[in-house]
C-alpha cells in the first residue's frame, strides 16, 4: 500500500482551496434562500443558504454563509428600507458572494452585497401565488362581501398590547368629536416575525368563539421602525381572514404594496389611526342617514298636515257655500209659497164675496117686499096665504097686502 | 321591552317603511300621527345605539377570557 501515491487531508484541502480560488471569479451573484440567520455579539451575521426543489419541501443545496459586521452594518438597514422587510430567515435573496474554502472550516460563502429588488420581486411572486390560490378556492373576496353591521362599534382588536398604535387607535375612538360610542376588546397577538401567523390566527379563533359580541375585527400594528411585513403575506392567515364571519379591517402601518392580508381584508387602512377614522366615518354616515330620514319624516308629516288643513278648509268653505245656497233657496221658496198662499186665499175670498153678493142680490130680488113693490099683492085669510081663488068663499073676509100697507075686503063674487 | 331587542338595521328598515307609507297622500291623518310618533321613537332608539354607551355591552366584552 505504501507505493500508492497519496496526499494529506490538509494538502487536499489546500489543493481544493487553490482550485476554488483560481477557477472561480472573485465575486459571484447567487440566488438562494436564507435560513438559520443569527447575529453574534460582534455584529457578524451567520446564516445558511439553501435551495429547495420545485415542491418547496426538499432541500437540494446548502452552503454556510457569513456577512461580516462591517458589511452587515450597512447591508441590513439598506435591505430593510428597500424591501420593508426584516433581514431574516426564509427570504429568497440575490447576494453577491465570494466563495471561500478554508482547510479547517471548509466551504463557506462570504456576502459582499445584496440586491433587494430580487427579494421584492420574490415577495410579489409569493403574494401573487397566494392570491391565485385563494382565488382558486373561491375565498379571496369573501370577507369583502360581508356587509358592515349597523352600527359597527363593537370592535375586536388584534394588536400587540404595548404598541403605540393600539393606544392611538383606542384614544381616537374613545375621544371622537361627535361622541359616538365604541366598545373595544383587545386580543393580544405577536405582530412581527415568524410567530405572527399562528398568533394572529389564535386571536381570530378566540374572537370567533365570541363572534356575536362583535361587529368587526381590527388588525393593527403601530408604526415603529420598518420591520417584517412578510408575515402578513401568509396563505394560512389570509385564508383565515378571508373566511372570517366578521368584517376584518387592517391597519398594519405600511406605505408599501399591500400585503395579502390587506388584500383579503374587508377594508384596508394604512395605520391604526386610519382604521379608527374609518370606523368613525361609518358612524358619521349612519348618523347622517338617520338625520336625512328624520328630516324627510318631519317634512312629509308637516306637508301632509298642511295638505289636510287645506283639505279641511276647502271642505269647510264648500259646506258654508252649500249652506248659504240652500238657505237662500229655501228662503226664496218660502217667499214664493207665502205669496202664492196669499194670492190663493185672496182670490178665493173674493170669489166667495162675489158669490155672496149675487146671492144677496138674488135674495133681495125675490123678497116678498120687492115683489109687492112691483105691483103684485098677497092675499091672506085668517093670517094664512091664499094661493087659489077657489079656496075662497063668498062672504070670506080677506086681507090684501100691498107694498105700502093692507086693506080688508069681503068676497062678493067668484068667477071661474 | 320588546322594543329594546330591535336591531339598528331593523329599526332603520322600519323607519324607511314608515317614510314610504306616509309619503303616500292617501294615508289617514290618525295613522300619520301614530306613524310619526312611532318613527320618532325609532329615531331615538337608533341614536341611542350610536351615541349612548351601554354598560352591559362593555361588561360583556370585559368578561371575555
Amino acid at each position: 500500500m505504501d507505493n500508492i501515491p497519496s496526499i494529506s487531508l490538509h494538502e487536499l484541502n489546500s489543493l481544493i482551496r487553490t482550485v476554488v480560488d483560481e477557477s472561480l471569479p472573485r465575486y459571484l451573484w447567487v440566488r438562494a434562500e436564507t435560513s438559520d440567520v443569527r447575529v453574534n455579539q460582534n455584529g457578524h451575521c451567520y446564516l445558511e443558504f439553501i435551495e429547495k426543489d420545485a415542491s418547496g419541501k426538499n432541500v437540494v443545496a446548502k452552503a454556510r454563509g457569513a456577512i461580516w459586521s462591517n458589511i452587515f452594518r450597512m447591508l441590513k438597514p439598506f435591505f430593510e428600507q428597500e424591501t420593508g422587510q426584516a433581514f431574516t430567515s426564509g427570504l429568497n435573496v440575490l447576494v453577491q458572494v465570494s466563495v471561500d474554502f478554508h482547510e479547517l472550516y471548509g466551504f463557506s460563502l462570504t456576502v459582499q452585497n445584496i440586491d433587494p429588488s430580487y427579494t421584492l420581486g420574490d415577495q410579489a411572486r409569493n403574494r401573487a401565488r397566494i392570491i391565485k390560490q385563494l382565488e382558486d378556492e373561491g375565498v379571496l373576496d369573501m370577507n369583502k362581501e360581508l356587509k358592515l353591521p349597523q352600527p359597527t362599534n363593537r370592535i375586536a382588536v388584534i394588536s400587540s398590547p404595548t404598541a403605540a398604535g393600539y393606544e392611538d387607535f383606542c384614544n381616537q375612538l374613545q375621544n371622537n368629536q361627535r361622541g359616538f360610542v365604541f366598545y373595544t376588546k383587545l386580543f393580544p397577538s405577536i405582530m412581527q416575525g415568524d410567530k405572527t401567523e399562528p398568533s394572529v390566527i389564535a386571536a381570530l379563533e378566540s374572537i370567533y368563539e365570541h363572534r356575536e359580541c362583535f361587529d368587526a375585527v381590527a388588525i393593527i400594528r403601530g408604526g415603529g421602525a420598518t420591520s417584517d411585513l412578510s408575515c402578513f403575506d401568509s396563505y394560512l392567515l389570509a385564508a383565515n381572514c378571508a373566511q372570517f364571519p366578521l368584517p376584518v379591517i387592517t391597519g398594519i402601518g405600511h406605505e408599501r404594496d399591500e400585503t395579502v392580508l390587506d388584500i383579503v381584508a374587508h377594508t384596508r387602512a394604512k395605520t391604526p389611526t386610519a382604521v379608527a377614522e374609518f370606523l368613525i366615518g361609518q358612524m358619521e354616515s349612519l348618523s347622517g342617514h338617520l338625520l336625512d330620514i328624520q328630516h324627510s319624516l318631519s317634512k312629509t308629516a308637516t306637508q301632509r298636515l298642511h295638505e289636510e288643513e287645506m283639505r279641511i278648509n276647502a271642505t269647510l268653505a264648500h259646506l258654508s257655500y252649500k249652506y248659504k245656497e240652500t238657505m237662500q233657496r229655501q228662503s226664496a221658496d218660502i217667499t214664493k209659497l207665502s205669496v202664492l198662499l196669499k194670492n190663493t186665499v185672496n182670490s178665493s175670498l173674493s170669489e166667495e164675496k162675489h158669490f155672496l153678493e149675487m146671492k144677496e142680490q138674488h135674495l133681495r130680488l125675490i123678497s116678498p117686499q120687492n115683489i109687492l113693490k112691483k105691483g103684485y099683492t098677497l092675499t091672506l085669510r085668517s093670517g094664512k096665504i091664499v094661493k087659489y081663488a077657489g079656496d075662497l068663499d063668498i062672504g070670506d073676509g080677506i086681507t090684501t097686502l100691498f107694498a105700502d100697507g093692507r086693506i080688508e075686503s069681503i068676497v062678493q063674487k067668484k068667477n071661474k | 321591552m320588546a322594543k329594546k331587542e330591535k336591531t339598528y338595521t331593523e329599526a332603520l328598515q322600519e323607519l324607511k317603511n314608515i317614510l314610504a307609507e306616509i309619503e303616500n297622500d292617501d294615508v289617514d291623518l290618525d295613522i300619520l300621527i301614530k306613524k310619526t310618533k312611532d318613527a320618532t321613537q325609532l329615531i331615538s332608539l337608533c341614536k341611542e345605539k350610536l351615541y349612548k354607551a351601554d354598560q352591559e355591552v362593555q361588561k360583556l366584552l370585559d368578561d371575555i377570557e
